[in-house]
């Protein structure tokens, strides 16, 4: 199935950040797990924010991917936050709980300069 | 399909069953209901809701047949506005009982699929949902209130409607 989703890692001195564009749904498996190995490979932060200032959609199968994200960043005891989110979809972490796990920012910056300073 | 006396039909159409025409569909709805009176707040929310039921049709009821059809029908019923999505899993729907609620805490512990999230959305979503079959027919009808704003969403619903307690 080809990926209505796009990714861009920025590594960030305490961090590292996974740019979303498109649509996060069943089509975007492979490309975000990929992403999130590149975005841990190499230095190994303790932190990666996903970024979703450029995300249109994102359904139930997309929410399940990031459920599996967050699986795999507990089991490496590293933490994930998010941001830019729509009021809409902070909404849906809300009631599936996934706000309780991953804090939310309003953009990369607000979340980069907490993670530094925590 | 029977509408009551005050209902007004605002679209009928159909998508075939191809996963992503669930887009086509939350785009239709939107277009649909946009002089119904909903809040944008409201309309995230039937649209999100809309495309999981689309979503459900096309890959549970008709098995991602790009032959069968979905069928969705937007209703204004004065107080609400009412949209209907129609598969032809009407033989094989579950049972209430067969519906394994979402747990993120078991999901993330390895113990239940990260997926099963679609059901959980669109409860939450909207403000009344109703499932019904007819035969070979399966329907769920949406429903989101015009004729006074919804309740912002304090906490999530389960099946019953009936709030879930926070778990920490």
């Amino acid at each position: 199935m080809q990926s209505k989703c796009e990714t861009h890692i920025r590594q960030l001195p305490n961090c590292a950040v996974i740019e979303l564009s498109g649509e996060v749904d069943g089509s975007a498996a492979t490309v975000l797990s990929a992403a999130y190995d590149e975005a841990v490979g190499p230095d190994h932060p303790s932190c990666v924010v996903l970024d979703f200032t450029r995300v249109d959609y994102i359904n139930s199968t997309g929410i399940a991917l990031i459920v599996s994200i967050l699986a795999r960043a507990r089991a490496q005891e590293r933490q994930v936050v998010a941001s830019g989110l729509s009021e809409h979809y902070r909404q849906i972490f809300a009631i599936t709980r996934l706000s309780d796990f991953i804090q939310l920012y309003d953009d990369v910056d607000a979340a980069a300069a907490d993670v530094a300073v925590a | 399909m029977t509408m009551a006396s005050e209902e007004r039909l605002l679209l009928t159409f159909a998508v075939a069953s191809e996963p992503g025409n669930e887009r086509l569909a939350l785009a239709r709805v939107a277009e649909a209901v946009g002089g119904c009176g909903l809040s944008a707040d409201q309309l995230e929310r039937l649209k999100t809701a809309v495309a999981e039921a689309t979503m459900n049709a096309i890959e549970h009821g008709n098995h991602n047949r790009a032959d069968v059809n979905v069928d969705i029908t937007v209703v204004d019923t004065g107080a609400s506005v009412a949209v209907s999505i129609t598969d032809l899993g009407g033989a094989h729907a579950p049972t209430k009982a067969a519906v394994e609620l979402p747990d993120l805490d078991m999901k993330l512990a390895g113990l239940q699929s990260p997926r099963g999230w679609g059901l959980f959305l669109i409860q939450n979503m909207v403000d009344a949902m109703e499932v019904s079959t007819d035969g070979d027919k399966h329907t769920v009808r949406l429903m989101m209130h015009t004729a006074w704003p919804s309740e912002p969403l304090a906490q999530p619903r389960n099946p019953e409607g009936e709030p879930r307690a926070k778990q920490m």
